[in-house]
């Protein structure tokens, strides 16, 4: 009697985790996540984890697939560690088809796991230039940060007769990737850097920094940096008196800087996304997304949405030619093809990878990111 | 799912070594540092760097790393075991976020915040072996020196000074050269474990060695049971498995994963805290309140 009722409890609790061992042909095509969902970072997993969700929807709207998918989240807290355990568990335990990735140091992590088990990993969050190329089965569908810095300066010097222009830079290969860019290409547009200052990545006091970004008087401070410090440093830039103009590359587009008052005016590039006048996909992305989770979507949802988009059209391809859908048949699928239609517009692939797109300058007016060029 | 498994039992073994070696000096010395996780990322930088540039031999890796950790640890403890008590715990702060920076800074060495990538597999004759039986034999090596140690002068002294530590003195130990001693045994397990945790994720950067991790090897240290020796790796199971095991929880969504599991997992700790005060293999009677 005791042993039976342990074994029901047992059952009882075992069942939230209970899950099938093998993948039949008509199980879900699993499309993991390895995202913040939680800590410091969590507002990026929660953007990045919407676009997904609408991809998912349309595919399945549209009946691109013959096999339904599920999408898997793992919590990595922008944490290498935690990001190789789910990055496990999504290759080894779920058999996900297709892993959807952000942040340098995670993107890191798991791609030599990715790597050994010929798993897609698509990262359309991080920006740094030292993700090109990390696996053969690692891809950007967005563009890495040295080329927006570059699609900025003619904008700067041309419309805005900058100068002279102030580096804000967080310590990483990030941030030395735009010293590296804005050393190289000012010079080639009229201008001059006038001072670059290395910030850690935990820093969260910019008072001292302020007071020397205004002793180099710039025309414009470009600020290189991520995450929750972003706001923090326009906040302390323009509390400190910096009251000239601040620009910075795509990471800017998220609702938590857009809402700051001491970000009206900010410059930024992001990839080109016409969400109201754009092709009719984009226009669908931009309408559903605003009914679906009642806000206007972000480069960030759109990215994602491209990212899980790019699952479905390459998937549909490999169906439809009586293929098997894996790493090493979508790799073969993405060279084959390298242009795809997505959200604000043709994405085409390069040999590692990189998706190009254009770039387009957006300027934070009144709470919202208005086209200045591009 | 073995794969899966055998990647949790390998981060459970590094994290038991950390915890263990914490555990050496915490439960048998009485020296509560909060800075672990520099002897692990100094392990980590120097075996990854004798696998990258050398050969990726493991024991070789593991050898440098123990040298260049407990080396390190004894050059730093030196003047920083002059304080006591709560006052060490402030050094060691100093020391973990000065080690942060350092880490940050010395991008020849550790690749600075992008980290060194394309660590490659450890090989031991030119065959490729998981990091999993070298994770378990350095375990099990460790848990054996410190279990002799124990039972010997070394773990009497030690014992003698962590319990008071002027009436050691006066008994004449040599207490600055012990206490050395046993933040260098034990810096140099974290070295290892370091080395090991490098192998096994090809990838290191700066963000695995900060001073969250060395809170997490406390807590892991804390959770077992300080002064047993099986407490730390029962910690270090448990607090890598339980958010391992939150994850298979199916009916929670995608935005919401993140917060739901830690508060499940942040309730479990404080209710085990509660019920299990030492830790659960620790003394209890040296858990409860007195009040």
């Amino acid at each position: 009697m005791n042993s039976t009722r342990r074994l029901l409890l047992g059952s009882a609790l075992a069942a939230p985790f209970a899950r099938p061992s093998f993948a039949q042909s008509g199980d879900p095509y699993v499309i993991g996540t390895l995202f913040p969902m939680s800590g410091t970072n969590a507002e990026y997993g929660t953007v990045f984890t919407s676009g997904a969700q609408l991809a998912i929807q349309h595919i399945e709207a549209d009946r691109m697939l013959r096999r339904p998918i599920r999408l898997q989240a793992e919590d990595t807290q922008a944490l290498p560690q935690q990001a190789v355990v789910g990055m496990q568990k999504l290759v080894n335990v779920d058999h996900a088809a297709w892993t959807l990735v952000g942040f340098t140091a995670v993107s890191k992590a798991v791609a030599p796991i990715g790597d050994r088990a010929k798993t897609v990993m698509v990262n359309g969050g991080a920006v740094g230039p030292d993700l090109s190329g990390l696996s053969p089965y690692f891809w950007n569908v967005i563009p890495l940060a040295h080329l927006e810095t570059r699609a900025l300066l003619p904008f700067l010097t041309r419309e805005r007769r900058v100068k002279r222009v102030a580096l804000v830079y967080v310590d990483d290969p990030l941030g030395d990737a735009i010293l590296s860019e804005l050393r190289n290409e000012l010079p080639r547009n009229g201008a001059e850097l006038v001072g670059s200052f290395s910030i850690p990545r935990t820093a969260q006091q910019f008072g001292p920094v302020a007071a020397r970004v205004r002793q180099a008087r710039p025309d414009a401070v470009y600020i290189a940096s991520f995450g929750a410090q972003q706001s923090q440093i326009i906040k302390g830039l323009r509390d400190n008196g910096v009251s000239t103009l601040l620009c910075s590359y795509s990471a800017m587009g998220l609702d938590s800087v857009r809402s700051l008052p001491e970000a009206e005016g900010l410059v930024f590039t992001a990839q080109k996304m016409d969400f109201s006048g754009g092709d009719e996909l984009t226009k669908r992305f931009a309408t559903d997304f605003q009914a679906r989770f009642n806000r206007a979507p972000t480069i960030y949802n759109a990215n994602y949405y491209n990212a899980t988009r790019m699952f479905g059209l390459l998937a549909q391809g490999i169906e439809q030619a009586g293929g098997t859908v894996n790493g090493e048949t979508m790799r073969a699928a993405l060279l084959q093809r390298r242009r795809f239609d997505l959200v604000g517009g043709t994405g085409e692939f390069d040999d590692k990878g990189d998706m190009m797109a254009a770039i387009e300058v957006l300027e934070y007016r009144g709470g919202r990111a208005q086209r200045l060029a591009g | 799912m073995i794969a899966y498994l055998s990647n949790i039992a390998t981060l459970a073994a590094i994290f038991g070594l950390l915890a263990a070696t914490l555990n050496f000096m915490v439960g048998q010395a009485g020296i509560f540092s909060v800075a672990h996780a520099v002897f692990m990322g100094l392990g980590a930088y120097s075996g990854a760097q004798v696998a990258l540039l050398l050969v990726p031999d493991p024991f070789l890796a593991c050898l440098a790393a123990a040298v260049v950790a407990g080396g390190l640890s004894l050059c730093l403890a030196l003047p920083a075991l002059r304080v006591r008590g709560e006052y060490f715990v402030a050094a060691s702060l100093g020391l973990q976020m000065m080690a942060v920076t350092l880490f940050t800074e010395a991008k020849g060495l550790t690749g600075g915040m992008g980290g060194l990538v394309g660590i490659p597999q450890p090989r031991i004759f030119g065959v490729v072996v998981p990091v999993l039986p070298l994770a378990l034999v350095a375990l099990v090596v460790f848990l054996l020196l410190m279990a002799a140690m124990q039972r010997g002068s070394f773990g009497r002294t030690l014992g003698a000074i962590r319990d008071a530590e002027s009436a050691a003195e006066a008994l004449g130990k040599n207490v600055a050269v012990a206490k050395a001693l046993a933040v260098a045994f034990s810096a140099a397990g974290a070295g290892v474990a370091g080395a090991l945790f490098a192998l096994h994720l090809s990838f290191v950067n700066v963000e695995s060695f900060t001073l969250e991790q060395s809170v997490l090897i406390m807590a892991m240290l804390i959770v077992g049971g300080t002064g047993t020796l099986l407490g730390p790796i029962l910690g270090a199971v448990l607090l890598l498995s339980l958010p391992a095991a939150l994850s298979f929880i199916t009916f929670i969504p995608p935005t919401d994963i993140g917060s739901v599991q830690q508060i499940i997992y942040g309730g479990a700790m404080a209710l085990l805290m509660i019920f299990r005060p030492a830790g659960l293999l620790g003394d209890q009677k040296r858990g409860r309140s007195e009040a």
